[in-house]
C-alpha cells in the first residue's frame, strides 16, 4: 500500500478514535453513565472504600460486589445504600452511605478488629499498678518490688525491692524531668526517684521510693511544678504547694489558695505552670473559674512574700 | 514599508501570545473553574495519547520504508535511468557545501572521508569548505590541510574563507553557506556547467553520509518531474558518536530522528531541517540561504516556497546522514548544550513571520494554501511549545487548587487516574523506539563496554522526565524572545570527538 493512503487511513482512524472515545472518557471522568440501548446519559456516583487490614469484601444492598477493598465502586445512582464490609476473621462494618450525583463518597477509615484479640501477659508477678512512660517503658508495681520492661515485657529488670505500695493508688505522674515518678492516695502521695542515669551497683536498688507528705485533708490531684522539683497538690480544702528537696521534716509546703468550697473541676496546664479550677463565691450558690498562675517569675516572687511574711511572723513572735 | 514592518511583528508576537496566553489561561481556568480545566486535561490528554499512537505508526510505516530503500541499488538503478528533460547520471554533478565555524579535523577528516567513500564518481563531486573568518586562524589552517590532501580525490575541492560582518548579514551558518555557494557558483561558471546539472548538498561539518546517499540523491533528483521545486530532504540520525554520548543526549536525538521519519511521512507539512539538498539552479533563482535568518536549514525552504509562488516541496530520501550527538562530559553541561541547540531548532518559529509576510505580499499563491500552510507552521511551534507543560504541570493544577469539594467530584477524583493511563498509553510507544532505536544503532565500537548497549534499552525510561523539562521550555524560551524582539544569535553547538582522527 501506498504511504500516503496509509498514512491517510491512520490518520482518519486516530481522528475517529478521538471522536469515538472523547465522549465516553468523558462522560467516565464526570460521573456519567450511558445507557447505549436508550442513548442517553444519567448522572452517577462513585463510592470509595479503604479497610485496614484491606481485601475485605464489599456488600451494596446485601449484594457482594466483585471488587475487595481498597475498593471504587462506579457508576452507582444517586441515593442510599447499605454498606456492608467483611472479612473472615473479623467484626464487620456496616454503614448507610449516600451517593450523591457526579460525586464521590469516600469512607476510608474503616477499621476491622480481629475476632480474637491478641492477649499476652506481660508481668507474671503481683501487680499492684503500673504506669507506661513516654520513654516506651512499662513500669510495674509488685509485690516483689519495681519493675521495669519494654512495652511488650521483654528486658525486664527490677528497679527496687520496695513491695509496701498502698492499697489503693488514685493517680501517677512523672516528672517533667522523667527522673521522678508521683504516686498518691486520698492522704499520702510518694516519690520514685529513678536516678537510671548513674550507674546501677549489684545489690542494691537502682530507685529510692520515699513519702514525701501526709495530708490531713482528702487529696483530689497532684501535679509536679514544670521545674520538677515541686508538687502543686490540690485536697478539698487548699491549693499547696510543697517542696521535695531537703528531708521529711524540712520541707516547705505552702497554701497558695483556700477554697470556699470544695472544687468541682480542676486542669493544671504545665506548659504555663497554670491551675485552673472552679470555686464558688461566698453565696454558695454559684461556681466561677479561675486561673491559678504558678509561672516561674510568679512563684518565685509568691516564695519570697511568703517567705518574708513568716520572718516577720517569727520576728513577731519571738519578740513577744 | 512601515506597515510591512509593523506586521511582521504582529506576526513575532503572535505564536508566543498564543502560547503564554493559553498557559496562563490555563492555570486561571484550574483556579477559578477546576472542573473545566479538568475537563480540558482529559479531552487534551486524550488527544496526545491518540496523536503519539498516530504519530508513532507513521514512525513505524517510515521504518520499514527506509529499511525497504536500503536495499536498493541506488547508484545502479541512476546509471540504468535513461535522460529525463536533458539530465541524466553522467551530467550530473555533486556539489557538497560545509559551512565551517571552528570545527577541528576531528570532526570534518570523517565527513570528507565518508564523501570520499561514497558510491559516486569523484570526479563529479566538488566539495566547498567555506571557513568564518571570526572563527580564527586554526579552522582556515585545517581547510588548507583538507584541500591539499584530497583535492586529488575530488573534481574540485574549494576553500573559500567568510569574511566576518558582512553588509546585510547576521552571525548565522547561511551566511557562510551563502558566501560559499557563490564560490561554487564562480566555479561552475568558469566550467561552463549548467546549475540543473548541479545538485548542491549543504552538510553540517559532522555530517557524514552513508555510501549510497548521492546515488540515492541522483536518482530522485532526475526522476522528479519537478525537480528545480524541490528540496531533497535525508534522514538525520545522531550515530557519529552516539556509542559516547550520555544517554539523555541520546534520547533527545534519538527523538529527534524519529520526529524527522515521522515527517516524512507528512509531506504537505515537510519542511527541510538541517543537512539537505537541493538544485543549485533553484538555490541560485530563489537568492541563495538567508543569510539574516538563524534557522537557515528551514528558511530556505520557505524562502523559495515564497519565490516561486507555492510551488515547492520536500522530497524525503530515506537514506541516512549522520551526525554529532550534542553532548559533553556532565550531565549539567550536556542538559545545558541540548537546550542550546533545542532552543535554536526552536528559534525555527522566526519562520512564521517570515513566511506570514511573504504571504501578504505574494498574492500568486493561492488563499486556501496559504492558510494550510501557516496554520501548519504555527501549530508545529505552538503544540511544541505547551505540550509538555500541559501533559505535566497543567495537569495536577485543578486538584491542587480545586481543593476538598473539587476532589469529592467523581472528575475530580478521577483525574489523577485517567490521566496516568492515558500517559501510560503514550509511554508504551517508547517501547517502539526503543526497538526502532536498537535497530537504527550502528555497531558497538570495540572501545564500549558491553554494558551501555543494555543502557542504550534502559536509557528511554528518562524520556518522560527529559519531555517534561527539555521538551516544551526551550520552544517557549525562542517563542517568548522572538514575542519581545530580542532577537537571538546564532549559537554553534560545539562538535568534539573523543577520539580525533589525524
Amino acid at each position: 500500500m501506498e504511504d500516503k493512503i496509509k498514512r491517510t487511513l491512520s490518520f482518519y482512524f486516530s481522528l475517529a478514535l478521538f471522536f469515538l472515545l472523547l465522549p465516553i472518557v468523558l462522560a467516565y471522568s464526570l460521573g456519567y453513565k450511558i445507557d447505549y440501548h436508550a442513548l442517553r446519559a444519567y448522572k452517577t456516583g462513585i463510592m470509595y472504600l479503604k479497610s485496614q487490614p484491606p481485601g475485605a469484601s464489599v456488600y451494596i444492598n446485601g449484594k457482594e460486589r466483585k471488587e475487595l477493598t481498597p475498593a471504587r465502586i462506579e457508576e452507582l445512582k444517586p441515593g442510599t445504600y447499605r454498606v456492608d464490609v467483611k472479612r473472615d476473621g473479623f467484626f464487620p462494618w456496616q454503614k448507610e452511605l449516600a451517593v450523591r450525583p457526579n460525586m464521590v463518597t469516600k469512607a476510608e477509615d474503616i477499621v476491622l478488629f480481629p475476632l480474637t484479640q491478641e492477649i499476652k501477659k506481660v508481668c507474671d508477678y503481683d501487680v499492684k499498678d503500673f504506669i507506661i512512660s513516654d520513654k516506651n517503658y512499662l513500669y510495674y508495681m509488685t509485690s516483689a518490688g519495681l519493675f521495669r520492661s519494654s512495652l511488650d515485657g521483654t528486658n525486664m529488670k527490677r528497679l527496687s525491692s520496695y513491695s509496701d505500695w498502698p492499697e489503693m493508688i488514685v493517680g501517677k505522674k512523672f516528672s517533667p524531668d522523667r527522673d521522678k515518678l508521683l504516686y498518691f492516695n486520698k492522704f499520702h502521695i510518694w516519690v520514685i526517684y529513678m536516678n537510671l542515669d548513674k550507674s546501677l551497683v549489684k545489690g542494691k536498688d537502682s530507685v529510692k521510693v520515699e513519702e514525701v507528705l501526709t495530708s490531713p485533708d482528702p487529696i483530689i490531684d497532684v501535679h509536679w511544678y514544670s521545674e520538677s522539683r515541686h508538687i502543686v497538690f490540690v485536697t478539698d480544702k487548699y491549693i499547696n504547694v510543697g517542696e521535695l528537696s531537703g528531708s521529711e521534716g524540712e520541707r516547705n509546703i505552702v497554701i497558695l489558695y483556700k477554697f470556699n468550697a470544695s472544687p468541682k473541676s480542676l486542669f493544671y496546664d504545665e506548659a504555663s505552670d497554670s491551675l485552673y479550677f472552679t470555686d464558688s463565691t461566698s453565696s454558695k450558690d454559684r461556681a466561677y473559674l479561675y486561673r491559678l498562675d504558678l509561672r516561674q517569675n510568679f512563684f518565685d516572687q509568691l516564695m519570697q512574700r511568703l517567705k518574708k511574711e513568716f520572718e516577720i511572723r517569727y520576728e513577731k513572735r519571738d519578740s513577744l | 514599508m512601515k506597515k510591512e514592518i509593523l506586521y511582521r511583528r504582529i506576526f513575532e508576537i503572535i505564536p508566543g501570545l498564543l502560547t503564554w496566553t493559553t498557559l496562563v489561561a490555563l492555570i486561571v481556568l484550574a483556579i477559578v473553574r477546576p472542573v473545566w480545566a479538568a475537563i480540558f486535561v482529559i479531552m487534551f490528554d486524550l488527544y496526545w495519547a491518540i496523536r503519539v499512537g498516530y504519530l508513532t505508526t507513521l514512525l513505524i510505516f517510515a521504518y520499514r520504508r527506509l529499511e525497504k530503500e536500503k536495499k536498493r541499488d541506488w547508484l545502479k538503478e541512476s546509471k540504468g535511468l535513461a535522460r529525463i528533460n536533458g539530465l541524466e547520471y553522467d551530467n550530473t554533478y555533486q556539489a557538497v557545501l560545509f559551512p565551517v565555524y571552528n570545527e577541528g579535523l576531528d570532526v570534518l577528516i570523517p565527513s570528507i572521508e565518508a564523501l570520499n567513500n561514497s558510491h559516486y564518481p569523484k570526479d563529479r563531486m566538488v566539495v566547498i569548505l567555506s571557513v568564518e573568518e571570526r572563527g580564527g586562524v586554526d579552522p582556515w589552517e585545517s581547510a588548507l590541510f583538507l584541500k591539499d590532501r584530497y583535492k586529488r580525490n575530488f573534481y574540485e575541492f574549494l576553500v573559500t574563507r567568510h569574511p566576518d560582518r558582512l553588509t546585510g548579514e547576521v552571525k548565522t551558518k547561511g551566511a557562510n553557506a551563502t558566501w560559499g555557494a557563490k564560490v561554487l557558483k564562480e566555479f561552475l561558471d568558469s566550467e561552463h556547467i549548467d546549475y540543473e546539472h548541479v545538485i548542491i548538498s549543504c552538510f553540517d561539518a559532522d555530517t557524514c553520509v552513508e555510501k549510497d546517499y548521492f546515488g540515492c540523491l541522483t536518482y530522485h533528483y532526475i526522476t522528479n518531474p519537478k525537480r528545480t521545486r524541490s528540496s531533497y530532504q535525508p534522514i538525520p540520525v545522531y550515530h557519529n558518536n552516539i556509542w559516547q554520548a550520555r544517554s539523555i543526549a541520546r534520547v533527545i536525538e534519538l527523538g529527534s530522528s524519529f520526529m524527522q521519519m515521522i515527517e516524512t511521512m507528512r509531506l504537505e507539512k515537510f519542511v527541510t531541517f538541517s543537512s539537505h539538498s537541493m538544485s543549485f539552479k533553484t538555490l541560485v533563482e530563489a537568492g541563495y540561504w538567508p543569510t539574516d535568518m538563524i534557522s537557515d536549514d528551514s528558511a530556505i525552504y520557505w524562502k523559495c516556497f515564497l519565490h516561486f509562488d507555492g510551488d515547492y516541496s520536500v522530497m524525503p530520501l530515506y537514506v541516512t546522514v549522520s551526525m554529532d550527538v550534542a553532548t559533553a562530559k556532565g550531565i549539567i553541561p550536556t542538559i545545558i548544550k541540548q537546550y542550546k541547540q533545542k532552543r535554536r531548532w526552536a528559534w525555527g518559529v522566526e519562520n512564521f513571520p517570515y513566511v506570514m509576510a511573504g504571504f501578504l505580499k505574494n498574492k500568486r499563491i493561492p488563499l486556501t494554501k496559504k492558510i494550510r500552510r501557516s496554520f501548519h507552521l504555527l501549530e508545529s511551534h505552538y503544540t511544541w511549545a505547551v505540550w509538555a507543560i500541559i501533559v505535566t504541570f497543567i495537569a495536577p493544577l485543578p486538584l491542587i487548587f480545586g481543593g476538598g469539594i473539587f476532589r469529592q467530584t467523581t472528575i475530580g477524583y478521577n483525574l489523577p487516574s485517567i490521566s496516568a493511563a492515558l500517559f501510560r498509553i503514550s509511554l508504551a510507544t517508547l517501547f517502539i523506539c526503543m526497538l526502532i532505536s536498537m535497530k537504527l544503532l550502528p555497531p558497538r565500537p570495540k572501545d564500549v563496554k558491553p554494558k551501555e548497549r543494555l543502557i542504550m534499552v534502559t536509557q528511554w525510561l528518562l524520556a518522560p522526565a527529559i519531555a517534561a523539562f527539555i521538551g516544551s521550555i526551550p520552544a517557549i524560551d525562542a517563542q517568548t524572545r522572538l514575542m519581545f524582539g530580542q532577537y537571538m544569535q546564532f549559537h554553534v553547538t560545539e562538535k568534539t570527538r573523543k577520539n580525533p582522527l589525524h
